[in-house]
């Protein structure tokens, strides 16, 4: 009794090729890992009283290039979620506009019952850190509810 | 003869192996049609530093808001007063500019007075297209 192999033989016959069947679940389970953990930089939102205004209009800058300053009602001022005295505002947007290459537009987003004492001073911080282009953040206000009032 | 065979023998189930076609052509059209919302606000120019610009009196129509958002509307020097809500101030600026075209609004708000109020007449000047605006704090 000769048998070729010695009496083994394959017992499986494995596909010479890699399965492709599940390269679309892979694809799917990759987009959805990263569509978890993806974190867009941005600060946190205040607790503010929005403005409102008829005739506001988008910011015609890149996202990244918007600087929000946020000024709550009792007088207190934040900039990329940190807490800063008014007079410590110049000094803190001065370094950011340089670096920016003077593109930076910040958006102040005051509280509407701020007192306007605040928002000069916070304007003239912005004077003396150099910056030109800045935005008073509102949001859109109905024609509706413009009539109603 | 009358042999009649089915030529082809249809599968009972749905194909599958396009849905993952299908659902990358989904996600890409979404992706390439989303639009994030942008911030929206009414945009200003600040002054350089230490550029004070004379301007004629003639040329400045001051708009002060007072701390009960009532708009006090005086023409260069002269003393005479026009009150008026801070919605009036489009119409007023409308009508003064077409009789001077180099007319400046210098809205001069009350420390006191809220933030909404300044943004109420700064509102009515940008509806209004007015692009000569100064904003001052009021000093007394």
């Amino acid at each position: 009794m000769s048998m070729k192999g010695g009496g083994f033989e394959r017992s499986s016959k494995a596909s010479e090729e890699i399965p492709s069947s599940s390269l679309a679940d892979i694809a799917f389970l990759l987009l959805i890992f990263f569509m978890v953990t993806t974190v867009f930089p941005s600060d946190q939102e205040r607790p503010i009283d929005w403005v409102e205004a008829e005739s506001s209009k988008k910011i015609d800058e890149k996202t990244k290039n918007i600087l929000n300053i946020w000024v709550q009602e009792n007088g207190t001022i934040f900039i990329n979620d940190q807490s800063y005295a008014i007079d410590e505002v110049s000094q803190v947007i001065a370094p950011l506009y340089r670096d920016s290459d003077r593109a930076l537009v910040i958006s102040i987003r005051g509280d509407r019952d701020v007192p306007y004492r605040t928002m000069d001073q916070v304007q003239k911080e912005l004077v003396a850190a150099g910056v030109v282009r800045v935005v008073f953040a509102a949001q859109l206000e109905q024609q509706m509810q413009r009539a109603r009032r | 003869m009358a042999v009649l065979k089915k030529k082809s023998r249809p599968s009972g189930e749905v194909p599958m192996s396009s849905t993952a076609d299908i659902a990358f052509l989904l996600l890409i059209f979404f992706l390439v049609t989303t639009v994030f919302p942008k911030d929206k606000g009414l945009a200003i120019v600040l002054p350089e530093e230490s550029s004070e610009v004379e301007v004629s009196q003639n040329n400045i129509l001051h708009l002060i808001v007072q701390p009960t958002g009532i708009v006090d509307v005086k023409r260069g020097e002269s003393q005479q007063v026009q009150q008026m809500r801070p919605e009036e101030v489009e119409g007023l600026w409308r009508q003064e500019i077409t009789g001077n075209p180099n007319l400046i609004a210098a809205v001069k708000t009350h420390p006191d007075a809220s933030y909404e109020y300044m943004v109420d007449v700064l509102d009515a000047l940008h509806a209004a297209n007015a692009e000569r605006i100064s904003l001052q704090v009021l000093e007394n």
